[in-house]
């Protein structure tokens, strides 16, 4: 497609890395980490964070050496037709899963916070179908959309976090190593794949304007997603303790019912819209990538087409399970355990065939990373 | 022609945005919704396992400007109904055999309690259906009230502020301020409960005013709701001091001075300033209003690794001296001033004390927050646990110390001498 073509620079990327990964502080990402780490839980994204250094140099090294090529053809590359084909098919069949689940996630929280009453399906429909519009629209117009919406969504988080913090107690973050140092490090490694994201990010490589930009706009976006997941996992505890946070579905939304500025009580209905508009730029960016890897499978050059398509399967598939909220918790939690030693040994293995095919020697004199 | 095409495609968006906006599933009209502003809760008389209702029903259109001339301007600015049901989530469709419109609680603001219903264990249950309901906010107060929520609501009214969205919230924002009643809102209710440490300590009313004599000469400070006497033409209902709770069910309550004295010891929740009497030291048979403010943070010293574990509390307060019915000229006096601030925190330190000496032989914890500092000492939650506040609390020994802080002596610093006047 026509739109396609263009590229991105540095600013888009990285709004758009934030807003797929960074928007994860508002589900129940932060309930199905408090289940382990109680109130020490706001120690886990930085350790996946300082962990996940370790993938993304990996992959860094490998994919920035070939000039113009994504994580897809250097898997093709590297791994020739057969076992490349099963590894993005791994690939897919994971971006595929977890846009499901996650977007059943989001409808049941529009549906369960928001708005009871409306059917389930016509909130997922019209989530998908925005996103599935998104994504037809091509990559370039993801990232400026992403450039454009970001100071609005992550000014309304800050406000909704600096009010909470004001209205909460720090001593709730004590006793500060909640279960236990050993406890701590050891589930924090398990949940490793809540920043699996970066991987799919690698996809992305062709449509950023220089391999600089894009080796800069991963660290910075990497930076900034752990100070703010860190920050509002912090201000959940300092909120609500952390029995109750325990006990709570969707923290930040809870967040956004309690905290009153001044005489305005009501205020979710400030931070929804923004809310909803990240979710709505999340999703087109999952919906695009798992398109993507859908049309390297099957050959299909113009990939874009296939988004309506896959979007509706979403929907249908997302709408299978019966309470939502608890089920899809209980799926979304094992896929965090299941993908995380995908997110270690995958980049591992593509660098250690890289290096053993010799590609990444011509680079080593040309660049000194 | 590409504009004259894109204008058209930005003229299609727009009219099918206005289609949407006219709403779907989750569309409200303000007028068709009844806006329930407290619910009252009371243990039905027959059935152990049903609770009585009460919905107090705000009208938005009183007050507002709206309202001028038409039916709107005759409406009563609330409507009260009570009935039994399993719980107030059902409730709300059993209310509609009554009233027109669709109950709805998005602008409930407060819960209403009666303390027989506050005492049963089973009461907790239905104050946790709030966590499941949709509609309900965590920020809205909970009100123990002496008598059945259905009397109180019907006795509650309030001549100058009619409309009762309006008049919980400035009741409550100024009772805090005043220190007469604690902010008792329900997200602190159910963590305090889930933490299992301390009290939680909600904010006491009643509409019945109590006419024993014993009540009558009573130093108005050691009253709680319904004790205070007063005359004139004004709303029955008084709001004053608190119920306490432990481990979700009402154990006492406690009265205005000792409602004020937690205000102090407590580390966050700051009273603004206390306006009250105490004792003269040069002459006994006078009083002297003052104002106390906290002057900074309460500071803990706490030991709790030892045998015994011990706590050491510091308050700092600043005591403004307001009145001076002795005519003693401390304000220039130093050692007068001294003599003053010693008497002052011997007196303050002994109400201290005395409380504190209550709540670990009786109440066996505290409602002071001090179990948020004591987490400071530990390391680990699994420490924490086995420390086990609520049974290590009534065996630690406190001591107490108040710092005060001479404020101004009022805005004349110096007072006349009676006695040498009447020479």
């Amino acid at each position: 497609m026509e739109q396609s073509k263009g590229k991105i620079g540095i600013k888009e990327f990285i709004a758009l890395t934030i807003l797929m990964t960074g928007t994860k502080l508002a589900d129940d990402t932060p309930a199905i980490i408090y289940e382990e780490l109680q109130n020490a839980g706001w120690i886990a994204p930085l350790i996946v964070g300082a962990l996940s250094i370790i993938p993304i140099a990996l992959l860094i090294r490998v994919v920035t050496s070939y000039q113009d090529k994504g994580l897809i053809q250097v898997i093709d590359h590297l791994f020739g037709r057969f076992i490349g084909f099963l590894i993005i098919f791994i690939l897919w069949g994971i971006s595929f899963f977890a846009l499901i689940i996650d977007t059943a996630i989001y409808t049941d929280i529009i549906g369960t916070m928001y708005y009871s009453r409306t059917p389930t399906i016509a909130i997922y429909a019209l989530l998908m179908a925005v996103c599935a519009y998104g994504g037809k629209k091509g990559f370039e117009q993801i990232g400026s959309i992403s450039w454009a919406v970001l100071p609005y969504i992550k000014v309304s988080v800050l406000i909704a976090l600096v009010l909470s913090f004001f209205q909460g107690q720090t001593s709730y973050l004590f006793p500060i190593l909640g279960p236990g140092e050993w406890e701590v490090i050891k589930e924090s490694s398990l949940k490793l794949s809540i920043f699996g994201d970066f991987i799919f990010i690698f996809i992305l490589v062709p449509f950023i304007k220089s391999t600089k930009d894009f080796n800069r706009g991963v660290w910075i976006s990497l930076c900034i997603i752990v100070a703010e997941v860190t920050l509002a996992m912090m201000i959940y505890v300092v909120m609500f303790d952390y029995q109750s946070v325990m006990m709570l579905n969707y923290p930040y939304h809870e967040l956004i019912r309690t905290v009153q500025l001044g005489f305005l009580t009501n205020m979710e209905t400030f931070f929804f819209p923004f809310w909803l508009i990240a979710s709505f730029v999340r999703f087109t960016v999952y919906m695009y990538i798992a398109a993507m890897l859908f049309g390297r499978l099957f050959k299909i050059k113009e990939f874009e087409y296939a988004i309506p398509a896959l979007a509706t399967l979403v929907v249908f598939v997302g709408s299978i399970p019966e309470s939502p909220t608890q089920s899809i918790f209980e799926i979304r939690a094992r896929l965090i355990d299941v993908s995380t030693p995908i997110y270690i040994i995958l980049p591992l293995l593509i660098w250690i065939v890289a290096k053993f095919k010799g590609d990444l020697k011509h680079d080593k004199a040309k660049e000194s990373i | 022609m590409t504009k004259q095409k894109s204008l058209f495609k930005m003229l299609c968006l727009l009219s099918f945005l206005l289609l949407l906006l006219s709403g779907c599933w989750d569309q409200k009209e303000v007028e068709k919704m009844a806006y329930v502003v407290a619910i009252g809760l009371d243990q039905d008389e027959e059935d152990e396992n049903r609770v009585k209702i009460t919905y107090l029903i705000s009208n938005p259109e009183v007050g507002s400007l709206a309202q001028g001339g038409g039916a709107a301007g005759e409406e009563p600015p609330r409507e009260i109904i009570s009935f039994t049901a399993d719980d107030f989530i059902t409730s709300r469709n059993l209310a509609n055999t009554v009233v027109a419109k669709e109950i709805t609680y998005d602008l409930l603001r407060i819960l209403v309690v009666s303390e027989d219903f506050a005492k049963n264990k089973k009461f907790l249950r239905w104050l946790y259906d709030a966590t499941k309901e949709r509609e309900i906010r965590r920020d809205i107060k909970i009100l123990v009230t002496k008598e059945q929520t259905s009397s109180f609501m019907i006795d509650n009214q309030p001549l100058l502020e009619t409309r009762p969205h309006e008049y919980f919230e400035m009741l409550f924002n100024r009772g805090k301020k005043a220190g007469m009643v604690p902010s008792s809102d329900l997200l602190t209710f159910f963590r305090i409960t889930e933490a299992d440490a301390d009290l939680f300590a909600a904010a006491y009313g009643t509409a019945q005013q109590n006419d024993n004599s014993s009540g009558k000469n009573k130093d108005p400070e050691q009253a709680i709701a319904g004790e205070l006497q007063y005359g004139g033409e004004t709303n029955t209902v008084q709001y004053a001091g608190s119920a306490l709770f432990k481990e979700g069910i009402m154990i006492d309550t406690l009265t205005i001075e000792e409602t004020r004295l937690m205000f102090l010891l407590h580390p966050t929740e700051n009273p603004v300033a206390i306006l009250t009497n105490l004792p003269d030291p040069f002459n006994e048979e006078y009083q002297i209003a003052t104002r106390i403010r906290p002057n900074g943070q309460v500071k803990f010293d706490m030991n709790l690794k030892k045998e015994t574990p011990s706590i050491d509390v510091t308050v700092p307060v600043i005591i403004e001296v307001l009145t001076n019915h002795s005519g003693t000229n401390f304000a220039k006096d130093s050692e007068k001033r001294i003599k003053l601030k010693e008497s002052f925190e011997d007196r303050i330190t002994k109400k201290f004390e005395e409380l504190i000496k209550k709540t670990q032989d009786e109440y066996g914890t505290e409602p002071f927050g001090w179990s948020l500092v004591a987490r400071k000492e530990f390391l680990r939650i699994s420490d924490w646990e086995s420390f086990d506040w609520m049974k290590t609390y009534p065996d630690i020994e406190i001591n107490v110390s108040t710092e005060v802080r001479l404020g101004n002596f009022g805005r004349q610093g110096e007072m006349l001498n009676i006695k040498d006047v009447r020479d």
